[in-house]
């Protein structure tokens, strides 16, 4: 009788979980055994950008500060994760001029994943850790010159990375289920990362510099800590993409798709999990309708021209309505939960300008 | 080495990144806003020119000051339809409507113009050449520098001379002061993004000249050197941008001279990481007199 | 002139003022008192449509301020000399005077307001190119209180005026305000020295904890200060 209680009450305190993993897990059935490739392709798609999506959301969300470097580090943790995963021989075909060293070894495939976000949480954490002290529009261009940076690195490293050119041979190791299990995972882990004390003191840092300062938060160091989580999450959702898509280049970790899971975090709720989630599945849905709205246009040959970019002008109309109508997004900061009354998103503090 | 051509391309290209720094600090003096569709304005421009020229508009002056003329009204529509109402929300939401600001424009001349590069035409003069103490000195250098001068020159008198540059440059420190002595908060914005525009509207004419075509990427290269600049320079102080771009193309210039192309591939890379040393360590900007942004740790 | 009625105001989650009513009456000198955080400087702002108020009705001159921008409220002719002066640094005393004028819009009105400026304040005309931030506490203070002379206010509002100043500044400063309400300019006074600004006001608020505590006329208020053994932040000696 007691056990049952407490696994009632566990469930209700942690509702939010229970609330968005479920209705994911059924769609991920129906996905299993749906005949529709494309269907499948969808859904494992969404479970990734959804890790992607839930690694921002644990450190802009709690931080507050524009992570505009996020995709970097998911182009990291595919190019590194692609190295340890691919045969000796794939590399030698794909990648030529890659170091000795690198050419031999070869790992499976979730260790791959592994070292390909610890390589990115690596590299989060160094490049990271001087920027953490700052705020405003300097934490801005800086993330963003950190982004630039990876780019630039990702683009000219010809040995690693052959260049802007694409990288071919990639195994087709992601399945609908890798996906699925590792974005559950991600989820508990985003949830478990903003009710935890760092969570906690990371939001106090983001509500109130001083306050959170004069009671003993290191704010850098809990930045820091933050920054070092999202890079290893954004990582492995580069390394599970990669196997994905198998073959990718550069082009793919830069503006455009920072512009994507911007726009699915801000749309859902950046203070919140829920939001990442909803956000995610919103914006997934409305680019695969607005793109096979395209493809049917253009093939149709309804109009003289090819509708290119239809998906990404819808889709950033869309995000700035969202911002004006409502900033803190569909779910703001407060997570599902049940039996609570859902409150609106609270607009977050005005930084005084135009007042 | 150090021909006369160098040294005027050195300083013609110096002269272009001090307004491309210009046009996007005007707006963040006072709004404290990094707009980031600023790269954009000059793509439009571009793509002004291209769209009058296939539709054959000569002489050419009527298609520049068209492009400058589009670079501006975009400048002021989109601080209109976006910008205004998301002012006062946090600055998170200001930074995101930007950017997805940039993405909507490029997406639209991709759609309704085309995704591959189309190219511009350019006015004859500024394939000429003169011939002074013995070098040959591309025109289109000569007219860089000598318009971008102008054009500094203009807005140094628009902005000590005249009553709105002295509220803009009081709305840049204070702007809730500013506002209690009357001045209208939307009248000083709006203005600040006109002149954006305008300089945007400027660069592009040259920005294209060295390539005579245009993409709707184009606004990304400019965009990035704005934000070099400004920090190099101290990110409040109009003059500090237009030293800071005057250093950032005089440098450029010499590493080209200098450095293998394997190197030079790095450069962005190189420059932001100069730039983060820079926010870091000194984030006033190497030029004196402007504000200091928080630091935390 | 001057009518709040039971005005409440927040600054984010915090309520700073809980219904707040005050008057001022034309010609008059009246003080806002009280300690740090009573809700003095959020009333001014108040007023002067910084902050908007959640509850209550302000009235000047027949018509109601709450909603107005600050741009709308100082064209009805009230000015603020904001706490901390904001005189604006990189701008030379000329410029920060011309602002000042901005919603005059009378070229010969200007040089003539120019010209009495500097009579009233002879530092500012010799100081007039220089920039504002290389004037020092007391100068920058009287820029302030002339700037905002400048609009030909009809309700001056000064939160803290000696605020950071050494005292033959602060004498300065107070001999000042005295000198502009002797010449018919009403004064909403906020002020923390106790002591000389009861000396020099017509009536006064009391304030603590966003309410008005007491009000009345500078004697009456001087012997609550007495009984209460409450100093309200005053360094001076208590004359007892």
């Amino acid at each position: 009788m007691k056990t049952n209680q407490s696994i009632s009450n566990l469930i209700k305190e942690h509702s939010t979980l229970f609330i968005l993993i479920i209705p994911l897990l059924v769609v991920a059935i129906a996905a299993q055994f749906a005949s529709s490739m494309v269907f499948q392709r969808i859904v494992t798609t969404l479970f990734i950008n959804l890790i992607l999506v839930l690694g921002l959301q644990v450190f802009m969300g709690n931080s507050g500060i524009l992570s505009f470097s996020h995709i970097g580090f998911m182009g990291i943790g595919a190019y590194a994760s692609v190295l340890f995963s691919m045969s000796p021989q794939a590399k030698m075909a794909a990648l030529p001029d890659l170091y000795p060293i690198l050419q031999t070894v070869q790992l499976p495939f979730v260790m791959a994943l592994l070292i390909g976000a610890l390589i990115a949480a690596l590299v989060g954490a160094v490049l990271g850790y001087p920027l953490m002290r700052l705020s405003d529009a300097a934490a801005v261009i800086t993330m963003f010159g950190m982004l630039v940076i990876i780019h630039v690195v990702l683009v000219h490293w010809s040995e690693v990375t052959n260049g802007p050119r694409t990288l071919f041979g990639v195994d087709h190791l992601t399945t609908l289920w890798t996906a699925v299990i590792f974005g559950i995972l991600a989820i508990v882990l985003a949830y478990w990362f903003r009710e935890s004390s760092l969570g906690l003191k990371l939001r106090a840092s983001r509500d109130d510099r001083y306050a959170a300062g004069s009671i003993g938060i290191n704010i850098v160091i809990v930045r820091w800590m933050g920054f070092i989580l999202s890079a290893f999450i954004a990582g492995f959702a580069g390394g599970l993409w990669a196997h994905f898509i198998t073959s990718f280049s550069p082009s793919a970790f830069y503006l455009a798709e920072t512009f994507t899971i911007l726009a699915m975090l801000v749309v859902g709720g950046t203070g919140s999990v829920t939001g990442a989630v909803v956000g995610t599945v919103a914006v997934t849905l409305a680019r695969e309708g607005l793109r096979a709205l395209e493809n049917g246009i253009n093939s149709s040959g309804a109009v003289s021209i090819e509708v290119f970019g239809l998906t990404e002008v819808a889709l950033s109309v869309f995000l700035i309505l969202v911002l004006i109508l409502r900033p803190g997004g569909i779910f703001g900061s407060h997570e599902i939960q049940w039996g609570k009354k859902q409150m609106l998103p609270v607009e977050e503090n005005s930084s005084g300008n135009g007042q | 080495m150090f021909t006369l051509d160098f040294v005027i391309n050195a300083i013609s290209l110096g002269s272009l990144y001090a307004i491309i720094a210009l046009g996007l600090v005007i707006v963040y003096g006072i709004l404290k806003l990094v707009n980031y569709a600023y790269g954009e304005l000059i793509m439009i421009a571009g793509y002004m020119l291209f769209l009058l020229g296939s539709a054959g508009v000569s002489p050419w002056i009527i298609l520049g000051i068209s492009a400058v003329f589009a670079a501006t009204l975009v400048s002021y529509l989109t601080e209109l339809v976006a910008f205004r109402p998301v002012r006062t929300k946090s600055m998170t939401a200001i930074l995101v409507t930007s950017f997805a600001m940039s993405t909507l424009l490029q997406n639209l001349v991709l759609l309704f113009v085309s995704p591959r590069s189309r190219a511009v035409p350019l006015p004859a003069l500024f394939s000429k050449s003169v011939n002074i103490l013995g070098s040959d000195v591309s025109m289109r250098n000569i007219l860089t520098i000598v318009i971008s001068l102008t054009l500094l020159g203009a807005l140094s008198l628009l902005m000590k001379r005249t009553i709105l540059g002295i509220a803009l440059r009081a709305a840049a420190e204070n702007f809730t002061m500013t506002r209690m002595l009357g001045v209208p908060a939307n009248m000083v914005i709006s203005v600040a993004f006109i002149l954006s525009g305008f300089l945007a509207g400027v660069v592009a004419l040259f920005w294209v000249g060295r390539s005579a075509s245009v993409t709707p990427t184009i606004g990304t290269a400019p965009l990035l050197i704005a934000f070099v600049a400004c920090v190099i320079g101290g990110m409040n102080s109009l003059t500090g941008a237009v030293v800071g771009g005057y250093i950032y193309g005089i440098i450029f210039s010499l590493l080209s001279l200098f450095l293998p192309q394997s190197l030079l591939d790095y450069r962005d890379a190189f420059m932001f990481a100069i730039v983060i040393l820079i926010l870091l360590f000194k984030p006033e900007g190497l030029v004196k007199g402007g504000y200091v942004p928080e630091r935390v740790g | 002139m001057l009518v709040l009625n039971k005005i409440h105001a927040r600054y984010g989650a915090i309520t700073a003022l809980r219904g707040i009513s005050l008057k001022v009456e034309e010609g008059e000198l009246v003080a806002l008192i009280g300690v740090n955080g009573a809700g003095k400087s959020t009333t001014l702002s108040t007023i002067a449509g910084v902050l908007k108020p959640v509850q209550g009705e302000i009235q000047f001159q027949g018509q109601s301020l709450v909603g107005k921008s600050p741009e709308q409220i100082i064209r009805l002719g009230i000015a603020m000399v904001p706490e901390g002066r904001d005189i604006f640094p990189s701008l030379t005393v000329e410029e920060n005077l011309r602002l000042g004028a901005y919603t005059r819009n009378n070229r010969m009105e200007y040089k003539q307001d120019l010209d009495e400026m500097f009579e009233l304040f002879p530092i500012l005309g010799k100081r007039m190119n220089q920039p504002g931030g290389t004037l020092s506490g007391g100068e920058q203070q009287q820029l302030a209180i002339a700037r905002a002379l400048m609009s030909h206010p009809k309700l001056l509002m000064l939160d803290e005026p000696s605020l950071g100043l050494a005292p033959a500044l602060v004498d300065q400063i107070f001999e000042l305000v005295v000198n502009l309400h002797n010449r018919g300019v009403t004064i909403l006074l906020v002020e923390q020295n106790v002591e000389r600004t009861l000396d020099i006001a017509d009536r006064a608020y009391l304030m603590r904890t966003g309410k008005i505590e007491d009000e009345g006329t500078p004697q009456h208020l001087r012997e609550r200060v007495d009984i209460e053994g409450v100093y309200l932040g005053d360094h001076t000696p208590n004359k007892a």
